[in-house]
């Protein structure tokens, strides 16, 4: 009785930190501490400073701010250009037209960014104003892009993976090999989504494209090599066991910075500005990390994650069930916390919780993905939701209402991915069979 | 003189950010050398450890310049929703982040000093005094400590902090 009293008491504080507009790293800072002081009635001093020490110094995670930064020097390239030229010739002539380049577009991106925001912008900065100009519907282009930029979480390099494998400490290069499949397997559900309304709406009836000879198309294909060489320098690096995560990021980083200066677009300032954007957000991330590290701690103490998983335990629900139950709380849980968040906050309680359910951790890292990512299109803080407003001046219920179909396809994946868990688990086993 | 001291504190945090900066390239370096070590044979020992130094180096010197440049969240349904009473609800939150920046600035500080006091080795193959990377810590944290005060009193005396609000499209995070 005392523990449950014990527990609400630093729940509630959690809470009210959050809620009140205290900064998410911040908030978890100062829980722990006070869970550590007053319920365990220890000093917490030296064990905050021991746990966040050793959290932000590790090897592991220089994989996170080496991947930002990448983006960030891709983002100020002349990639979104190269690519919607690359592509267009290609998708024009499927059903659903050049609403495709912002699939593909989004897929091909999210293999050379972690974030789904750098996704988004870079993809949209082109084919927005592209399409919009052919008469495409305005609420597909939206929907399109807010679903699709997404796929940036999942398709390895990955923000949120590098974050849960830090939390739960598995294997980065396992998890971001785990996604792949998932997010090819994503992408083409939106591209069906897309063909079939465009065969069966009355009203999508875009500007034809011009034809163009074969050689052409070849010769705008050209557009795309440099990029694709950067994804098979980075995930094929890590597939065949050749680099890390981290190594890989480092590649990565080098790569983009060649592929920059070829472009032309390399010089003294977008060189900095990508540097400093990079410090900003990995900073950001990392303070959530620290915060979330010394809270794990503190859980500990409180006895809430083991108390729970036994309680999971006891009441003996299937796997499904279970499941059920879980995408639920971060669907509610995305509507008012960001992914990165939302994983981190969690882990000290949901691990256990899975490991003592049998469920694979790799796999799930990539089921959370996907749920984490449907709150990025879901009122009130879907951080592409956001973005797209700063890019098109629509209203964010416009918005949310375009990107619902989106929301549904992604349901629809994670039901996938329950019933063939192998799309998840079968990559990683294989490079796990053959250690390089 | 107020102006004089803005001037000073910005540049104080954008030092820490360039520092920051500096330390994702050495990051880049010591995993490059990382890799030539082992397929060119030469010894580079600890390098993983170095880099983890240079890890946590990048993120405590880059935090007051991050908050500084808004780019920490938080969740603002609440404070947004107070309308005429949001400046109440600031005072709470920026109030809230100085308390604990500042515990974490006095701890780090502390156990800093304690770990050059009484020797701690680092247990990797770089056996590194730990007290020297600490001080990214000790250092990193006073800033954001700093950061924090500056902006409380700054918010209390002029009614908004001195943080810029940024629109989301800068937050690359998610």
């Amino acid at each position: 009785m005392e523990q449950l009293v014990a527990v609400s008491i630093f729940l509630g504080i959690l809470f009210l930190f959050l809620g009140s507009g205290v900064w998410v790293g911040l908030s978890l800072m100062g829980v722990a501490y006070i869970g550590i002081e007053l319920l365990a009635g220890r000093p917490a001093g030296s064990a905050m400073i021991n746990t966040i020490w050793g959290a932000s110094s590790s090897w592991t995670l220089t994989a996170l701010p080496l991947f930002v930064w990448m983006g960030e020097i891709l983002f100020r390239t002349r990639l979104s250009q190269d690519m919607f030229k690359g592509l267009s010739p290609w998708m024009a002539y499927l059903p659903g037209g050049l609403v495709h380049t912002n699939i593909v577009g989004c897929t091909v991106f999210a293999a050379v960014s972690g974030s789904s925001a750098a996704t988004l912008t870079t993809v949209g900065r082109m084919s927005i104003p592209e399409l919009r100009e052919r008469g495409y519907p305005e609420h597909m282009v939206i929907g399109t892009l807010a679903g699709a930029a997404t796929l940036g979480l999942m398709i390895p390099p990955s923000l949120t993976l590098i974050v849960y494998g830090v939390s739960i400490n598995e294997s980065i290069r396992e998890l971001f090999i785990a996604g792949v499949i998932p997010g090819l397997v994503l992408a083409s559900m939106f591209m069906a989504y897309v063909a079939i309304y465009a065969l069966v709406s009355p009203n999508y009836k875009p500007t034809p494209e011009a034809k163009m000879p074969f050689s052409q198309k070849v010769k705008n294909f050209a557009y795309l090599i440099p990029v694709i060489l950067l994804i098979v320098l980075v995930i094929g690096s890590m597939y065949y066991g050749i680099a890390s995560a981290t190594e890989a990021a480092a590649f990565g980083v080098l790569g983009a910075l060649v592929l920059a200066a070829f472009q032309g677009s390399l010089n003294i300032s977008s060189f900095s500005q990508s540097l400093m954007g990079a410090v900003r957000t990995s900073a950001m991330i990392t303070l959530i990390l620290a915060g979330a590290a010394f809270l794990s701690l503190a859980m500990g103490y409180t006895g809430l994650p083991r108390a729970l998983a036994d309680w999971i335990a006891t009441m003996q629900l299937s796997r499904f069930e279970l499941l059920m139950a879980l995408l639920v709380f971060y669907i509610i849980l995305g509507c008012f916390l960001d992914g990165i968040s939302a994983v981190v906050l969690t882990m000290a309680i949901v691990e256990p919780m899975i490991r003592e359910a049998g469920i694979d951790v790799i796999w799930f890292g990539i089921f959370v993905t996907v749920v984490i990512e449907m709150a990025q299109i879901t009122p009130p803080i879907g951080f592409n939701l956001f973005v797209l407003q700063g890019m098109t001046d629509h209203q964010m219920n416009y918005i949310a209402k375009a990107a619902l179909p989106m929301f549904g396809i992604m349901i629809l994946m994670v039901f996938v991915l329950i019933f063939f868990p192998e799309l998840a688990t079968w990559l990683p086993e294989t490079i796990r069979n053959n250690p390089s | 003189m107020g102006k004089f001291v803005r001037r000073i504190l910005d540049g104080a945090y954008l030092a820490g950010g360039i520092a920051s900066a500096l330390c994702l390239i050495t990051i880049v370096c010591m995993i490059v050398l990382q890799i030539a070590s082992r397929n060119f044979g030469f010894p580079f020992r600890g390098g993983p450890d170095y880099a983890g130094y240079a890890m946590a180096a990048a993120s405590f010197f880059g935090f007051a310049y991050a908050f500084n440049h808004g780019s920490h969240i938080r969740v603002s349904l609440l404070l947004t929703a107070l309308g005429k009473y949001k400046f109440w609800g600031e005072v709470w939150s920026y109030g809230a982040g100085t308390m604990i920046t500042t515990l974490f600035a006095w701890f780090a500080c502390k156990f800093t000093i304690q770990s050059h006091k009484f020797n701690d080795i680092s247990s990797g193959l770089d056996a590194t005094p730990l007290w020297i990377p600490q001080i990214s810590m000790a250092v990193g944290s006073v800033l954001l400590a700093v950061c924090f005060w500056d902006n409380l009193i700054t918010l209390l005396m002029t009614g908004k902090p001195n943080v810029r609000e940024t629109s989301m499209t800068e937050t690359g995070a998610e």
